[in-house]
């Protein structure tokens, strides 16, 4: 009898195909991206949202073209950390066009199109089993958005991600081996634990980790003007990737996060670690690895 | 999923399949040599998890698949238009994700309301575009 694989063709269902063509589409669409990287971590609230919004702020000013794509469907923040609100997603000739923020880097987040007083929800035949479609629903909704927007020339298409070390996988088998990773955590063993379980699922997979962000390393305290100890900081657990960098909290950069606008603080301890950041992260993802 | 015809160890095709009912659709297929039929009748969950994967739905997709499965599911409702729309303005639109269409409609066309325009039409897109800094 024959076998699924003895068998050309599905019999008309032309399911795979058109998965497949979708695929194709997004590789067309990023093909005048050059850096793309996806910003996660096993962990929620460690920053990575914050992070990855400062992060291509300070990309922009060193000349870079950047854009973020706001992944995470759930608790999309992106748009209001770019202050984008009552944006429409505009249909272009060559399609959908990029939403710019003031700093010109490009935004797409579903914050910008959904009230934060909806929940995000898709069509379904199958109301109340949600557990047994929505994930796969998710990540076409974000191949939809990659293959749609025009992208045009980016030196760098920042992707913000959800939480979960199973979702750090999950992404980057869909967004492929030319996708590099950056993880976030913050100094304690707790997050430091849950990152170590990203970075051993990435492990098994071809994508490039640059290595991990240690965000909130301390907060900025305007009245002693120092950076004073926010979590029991310790690296008992060892992540296994090089750290590029470390964050202090700011109360003022988060009030300004709230505001969506821009926090650049001349020479305020944050701003200082985050332009450090973008310099390391162009260094590093300019270098081949090693093992290339 | 593919279906084989066991006693002539043929691969079946799809013949025809009927419009969705409460999430379950229903496919026939048969095999070419012995003209044997079959019907695949799948639950709201089954619907559910292949048209997650974005194939194309509804009447465009009718067209354009050769599966009616994927083409007719989820022939949904259309919002009535409440701005005349061009022929190329609406081919525009078809390019915005199907899950947030709905969205960006109604903010190009508030759009074109505060701008005094009654039709949405591919230069009121292009200044639109302008007017948000694209």
């Amino acid at each position: 009898m024959k076998s699924y694989y003895d068998i050309t063709g599905d019999g008309g269902s032309n399911i795979l195909e058109q998965v497949g063509a979708m695929h194709a589409a997004i590789d067309e669409k990023l093909a005048g991206v050059k850096h793309r990287l996806a910003v996660g971590s096993g962990k929620g609230g460690v920053g990575k949202s914050t992070l990855t919004r400062q992060l291509a702020t300070a990309l922009r000013q060193r000349g870079n073209a950047c854009a973020i794509l706001d992944a995470d469907l759930n608790g999309p923040s992106q748009a209001r950390l770019s202050g984008l609100h009552d944006v429409p997603l505009l249909p272009g000739a060559e399609g959908v066009a990029l939403p710019k923020d003031a700093d010109g880097i490009g935004v797409v987040s579903l914050g910008s199109l959904i009230p934060e007083s909806e929940a995000v929800s898709f069509d379904t035949v199958a109301a109340g089993d949600s557990y047994t479609w929505r994930a796969t629903r998710e990540f076409t909704a974000v191949a939809e958005l990659l293959s749609s927007i025009d992208w045009g020339h980016l030196d760098y298409l920042l992707i913000d991600l959800p939480p979960g070390a199973e979702r750090t996988l999950q992404f980057a088998e869909f967004l492929g081996s030319s996708t590099a990773f950056m993880l976030v955590t913050v100094p304690s063993d707790l997050a430091r634990g849950v990152v170590a379980r990203s970075v051993a699922a990435l492990r098994g997979t071809p994508n490039r980790v640059l290595g991990y962000v240690e965000n909130m390393r301390g907060y900025w305290c305007e009245a002693c003007s120092d950076v004073r100890p926010l979590f029991p900081e310790s690296e008992r657990v060892d992540l296994g990737i090089p750290r590029l960098g470390s964050v202090p909290f700011d109360p003022q950069l988060a009030a300004a996060c709230d505001r969506g606008e821009p926090a650049i603080g001349a020479d305020r301890p944050w701003w200082v670690a985050i332009q450090k950041l973008a310099e390391v992260v162009e260094e590093t993802i300019q270098t081949k690895p090693s093992s290339e | 999923m593919k279906f084989l015809c066991v006693p002539c160890d043929k691969p079946m095709q799809l013949l025809e399949a009927s419009p969705p009912d409460r999430g379950s659709v229903s496919l026939v297929y048969s095999c070419d040599a012995c003209g044997y039929e079959m019907a695949m009748l799948t639950n709201p969950q089954e619907t559910q998890v292949v048209t997650s994967l974005g194939v194309k739905i509804g009447k465009e997709g009718a067209g354009e698949s050769k599966c009616p499965f994927t083409g007719m599911l989820a022939d949904m409702e259309r919002d009535e238009d409440t701005l005349r729309w061009t022929a190329g303005a609406r081919e525009r639109l078809s390019s915005v994700p199907e899950f947030v269409r709905t969205m960006a409609k109604s903010g190009i066309e508030k759009y074109a309301r505060d701008q005094g325009y009654a039709e949405v039409d591919e230069k009121v897109l292009d200044e639109a575009r302008s007017h948000f800094g694209m």
